[in-house]
């Protein structure tokens, strides 16, 4: 059984040897994308275009603006000379927010009255909308906060604090998106690859013929299976030795846990990815078929449903349960353990089970499917 | 008149030599045959001739008009039947000669006519709506046959077209192509088959790019082989061919089923000849020498050899 | 006129008999828009807390009702060690952990400042940033009240200083839902993936089989060829955008606020610049695997990442904002948040439009003039 493995290996492994164009593909892009992707997504939402609307032109409204920009969250972009402007600035997005000032500010604030300050947030990217109106409603607290000290200071008065929150953010101080995304993108581009490449390799002798020798040898179709999936097993490892090693020159993605145990988990993850993309191949009868399979099934998932941007929490029960088609959920939480938190098998013995679990399901099922088509 | 007019053409990859040089005419009317091994250059030379390909230098009038200069206008003069299967197994029959009809143009009582045709030439009257993948291989041939000349070229170039079909199918193709050939259509057709070859007007052989040899059957095999071929039945063929191999009087030989003819350097040598080496000096047994006719065979190995020996 | 009509009822017939393809093409953006839209969500609802009350008073039970009360935090664990905490941490099993200290009530009582640690699972900054919101929120409440009560008895007239109090209005999703915007732009995602690997597929797969051959040597012209190729697929993409459109109104019940006419429209110049960029792919590719590996890791990942669909264009790298400029999705998801979202119409949008229009045209010109009916 091994040697027709090793054959089967072997003829598949010069095959890819040759076509070198597809080399190129499989090992250039990972990398390329990876570091394009790092350096772009992230959710740290800074540098908000702001306009202001402020007919009370005081003291006071000059001084909370600036405290407003002197952050780095916030860019005012334009003051504005009344609120029929407000419409077409929110519509084009030339702000996402507009501040909108009474013009009896100073008189009420002097009165020691509560004076209501209007925010037009856009809410069209709920996420950032959200984050706005944090850093508003805190911004503006502090500001009343900071009046308070201020006449407390000048009737010679304690300000008094009661609790001081310290927040201490483990694993991620700086809150840094990218490191939290950044597990989730390596997943996604190793499963990508990993289904994608193999997804075609049956199918391709399908179209083109060369199956039906194949299927006349003595070749069982478990050892088929073993023997087109093998070479790219070896690939696709290397595959992920390049991207990791990106992550951490590129992004500081550092390794906090155990080498061994990152090196296993993406093993047992690639062994999943590529039962998965077997599967599809030995389903598919054109290619055209395999590539739109392919897409479905690793491409979407892993990017909606891995947990890498959108919290599984966050999802409605049963999508919860749905997430477990794809391995790329497994590999993250995994991941984000070992890179982020440093943490030992204990935190994620079982995500690696269900991806074993995974691939050997696909496994059986595409060396079913073969062996019925065989028999077809 | 001259349908096919080729001067010089070259066509080189690279530091490869494809076509080396090839010039030749076909006659309005003719059936035209293309002979050579595999990777002699004869499928490169059709894609030239129908505009498909560039040329690298020389030049070619398919239906009056350049290939290098006109491409475009040669493609409406002409029809093509490639090597690979090329209709579309997921159509049917119908939906196959609807779409090439179309993309000739043709419509109304022409396209209906048209279709019959088809139909009738590749015996598929009444199964218009079979899927064109569960025909059986001679079937599918003669639809792409039929599809292919749907818009009554005056030029057809098919490139291997009977490979893989049965003998009947064989024949029965052979027939379609002579009665294009009747109706004035100039057919150029490649080949390996050698018999076909005998159904040819005019033939040229290419080996390694280069025409080594043309004329019709009955010329070849009169012109190129000056040399007496015998023919012989032994005991031992393999042994016995070895053997004379090594006689100096003796040309090329090759293996006819329980036979080997031998072409001879030495015209004076004969039946007794070969019995003195075979029986009297190796105790094989000999049943039968006779002298024949060249087959094209023959011919065409023995050009090939030649071939050979001029090059090195 | 009539070939390309024959060439685009050629390409049906062959679509309508492939069975997965049909399946694929059709069912599976169906399904794929339910399960994604659901998924994509990054809502905050409710954030898993652990407290570490080491004072257990009736001041320091009081303060965690507070949070309780809230509605955003779910209290899952009551911690009595640092260990535990630790643990929990570890295994993310909890987003944040509030230690409040020995104490407490009497620092209170004393009118003295006392520290609360916060400890953040950093991992996902975007949750930790908006949990330290609520929470600083819901400290200064509380804060606030016990300053009131003191001043209070010390006879000090309330209030003391005026005061800024946000009044914030959410424009086009009020609620800030992440399925507003997330179910439009995956919408995008779905047909920009569908429409693009079709047509990258679609020459080169003639071109593999052989049938490419017969078609340029006919008098075919190449612009007739691409015609008969791009119109059936426009078809097909119009079909799916209808299709999602339905899904998105009916069973996401989000409501398209702007012109229903336009919005179509420029769907319609979407597939178009989709279907662009395929046939670019096919033509330069050779066999159908390149086509497929140029596809996803050249063109669509990229499209994925940096259209904005999740990811802000403004959070991105200058360089990479360049690049953001030729991607189709960009341009559509700004539509579409325009159309749906905004209520806005053709005046707001026509430059992105037009950007599809002629991006679409421009490609399929370029194409067509690569396309020449030689081969090589």
């Amino acid at each position: 059984m091994y040697h027709r493995i090793y054959a089967i290996a072997k003829k598949e492994f010069k095959q890819l040897k040759r076509d070198t164009r597809m080399l190129f593909i499989v090992f250039f892009f990972p990398v390329v994308l990876l570091a394009i992707f790092g350096y772009a997504i992230n959710f740290d939402v800074k540098h908000i275009k702001i306009a202001v609307y402020d007919p009370d032109k005081s003291e006071y409204t000059r001084e909370y603006i600036n405290g407003l920009i002197s952050s780095e969250y916030f860019e005012l972009v334009t003051y504005i000379d009344s609120d029929a402007e407000i419409k077409k600035l929110l519509d084009e997005k030339i702000v996402q927010a507009v501040i909108v000032f009474p013009n009896d500010l100073s008189k009420k604030l002097n009165n020691k009255e509560e004076v209501k300050v209007q925010y037009l947030v856009d809410g069209v990217e709920g996420n950032t909308a959200n984050v706005i109106v944090n850093y508003v409603n805190a911004a503006t607290i502090n500001y009343s906060l900071k009046l308070t000290k201020e006449y407390l200071a000048v009737t010679g008065k304690q300000f008094y604090v009661p609790i001081n929150l310290e927040p201490r953010f483990w694993f991620n101080p700086e809150l840094e998106s990218s490191k939290f995304l950044i597990p989730g993108l390596m997943g996604m581009i190793l499963i990508i690859t990993a289904v994608v490449s193999v997804s075609l390799s049956i199918v391709r002798e399908k179209e083109r013929g060369t199956i039906e020798q194949i299927n006349v040898s003595p070749l069982s179709s478990f050892e088929l299976i073993i023997g087109k999936t093998a070479p790219h097993i070896v690939i696709s490892l290397i595959n992920a030795a390049i991207v990791l090693l990106a992550g951490y020159v590129l992004f500081g993605v550092a390794i906090k846990g155990s080498i061994f145990l990152l090196l296993l988990s993406t093993f047992i993850f690639l062994f999943a990815a590529l039962g998965l993309g077997i599967f599809i191949s030995s389903v598919a009868d054109s290619q055209q078929v395999a590539f739109q399979a392919a897409n479905i099934a690793a491409l979407l998932p892993s990017l909606i449903l891995s947990g890498f941007i959108f919290p599984i929490e966050s999802m409605p029960t049963v999508i919860q349960w749905i997430t477990n088609i794809t391995p790329a959920k497994f590999y993250v939480v995994t991941l984000r353990a070992i890179l982020l938190r440093g943490v030992g098998l204990s935190a994620f013995w079982e995500q690696l089970i269900y991806m074993m679990i995974f691939g050997t399901i696909f496994i059986v099922l595409a060396t079913l499917v073969d062996r019925k088509a065989k028999a077809a | 008149m001259n349908s096919i007019e080729v001067k010089n053409l070259t066509k080189k990859f690279g530091s490869f030599t494809a076509v080396d040089d090839v010039s030749f005419n076909v006659n309005k009317g003719e059936i035209f045959g293309f002979l050579g091994a595999n990777g002699a250059g004869k499928s490169t030379t059709i894609r030239m001739l129908i505009g498909i390909l560039q040329p690298t230098s020389g030049d070619a009038l398919v239906g009056g008009y350049s290939i290098m200069k006109e491409p475009d206008k040669v493609k409406t003069q002409i029809g093509y039947m490639s090597q690979k299967f090329s209709l579309y197994n997921d159509l049917t029959v119908e939906e196959n000669i609807r779409f090439f009809a179309g993309v000739y143009g043709l419509t109304g009582k022409k396209y209906e006519e048209r279709k019959k045709w088809v139909l009738k030439v590749a015996d598929l009257e009444g199964k218009e709506k079979l899927l064109t993948t569960s025909l059986p291989g001679g079937i599918k041939q003669r639809l792409a046959l039929g599809t292919a000349v749907i818009h009554e070229p005056k030029i057809v170039f098919l490139d291997e077209p009977t490979s893989g079909v049965d003998p009947v199918s064989r024949r029965n193709f052979w027939d379609l192509i002579h009665e294009l050939s009747a109706g004035g259509t100039t057919v150029l057709v490649t080949t390996h088959y050698l018999d076909e070859a005998e159904f040819c007007n005019d033939i040229i052989l290419i080996n390694a790019g280069r025409l080594i040899a043309q004329g019709n059957a009955k010329a070849l095999k009169t012109n190129y082989i000056k040399n007496t071929i015998l023919e012989i039945e032994s005991d031992s063929v393999v042994d016995s061919m070895e053997i004379l191999e090594k006689e100096d009087w003796v040309g090329e030989t090759s293996i006819f089923g329980n036979y080997i003819h031998i072409i001879l350097k030495d015209n004076s040598k004969t039946k007794t000849d070969v019995i003195d080496v075979l029986t009297n000096k190796n105790s094989i047994k000999v049943h039968r020498v006779d002298k024949i006719v060249p087959t094209l065979e023959d011919v065409f190995i023995h050009l090939l050899e030649k071939d050979k020996k001029n090059v090195s | 006129m009539k070939t390309i009509y024959e060439f685009i009822i050629k390409e049906l017939l062959q679509l309508k008999r492939d069975k997965k393809m049909m399946a694929v093409i059709f069912i599976a953006p169906v399904l794929q828009l339910i399960l994604l839209g659901y998924a994509a969500n990054m809502d905050v609802e409710i954030i898993h807390t652990t407290i570490f009350d080491q004072d257990k008073t009736s001041a320091s039970r009081e303060f965690i009702r507070s949070f309780k009360e809230s509605g955003y935090f779910s209290i899952d664990y009551y911690a009595s060690s640092y260990d535990e905490v630790t643990e929990l941490i570890d295994k993310a099993k909890t987003i944040v952990t509030i230690v409040i200290p020995k104490d407490f009530e009497k620092s209170l009582n004393k009118s003295e400042t006392i520290s609360i640690q916060t400890l953040f699972e950093g991992s996902d900054g975007n949750k930790s940033s908006i949990a330290l919101g609520y929470i600083q929120a819901i400290t200064n409440r509380y804060s606030q009240k016990i300053v009131n009560n003191i001043r209070d008895k010390y006879g000090m007239k309330l209030p003391l200083t005026g005061s800024l109090v946000p009044e914030v209005r959410v424009w086009y999703n009020p609620e800030m839902k992440t399925r507003n915007y997330m179910v439009p732009g995956i919408m995008g995602l779905i047909l920009m993936i569908s429409t693009l690997s079709l047509m990258s597929m679609a020459v080169v797969r003639e071109r593999e089989i052989g049938t490419l051959e017969q078609l340029i040597v006919t008098p075919l012209k190449s612009y007739q060829l691409i015609l008969g190729k791009l119109i059936p697929f426009t078809i097909v993409g119009f079909v799916v955008m209808l299709i999602v459109m339905v899904i998105m109104t009916q069973w996401f019940g989000i409501v398209i606020r702007g012109s229903r006419l336009f919005l179509l429209l420029a769907s319609l110049l979407f597939v178009l610049s989709n279907l662009g960029w395929g046939l670019l792919i096919s033509t330069i590719s050779k066999t159908q695997s390149q086509a497929m590996m140029v596809s996803v890791f050249a063109v669509m990942m990229p499209m994925v990442y940096l259209s904005g669909f999740a990811f802000p264009i403004e959070n991105m790298p200058q360089t990479v904002q360049y690049i953001t400029y030729l991607i189709p999705l960009r341009y559509y998801i700004t539509i579409l948040h325009g159309i749906v979202l905004k209520g806005t119409g053709f005046s707001s949008l026509w430059l992105e439009a037009l950007i599809l229009f002629g991006m679409g045209v421009g490609i399929l010109t370029l194409s067509a003039l690569r396309f020449s009916k030689k081969i090589e």
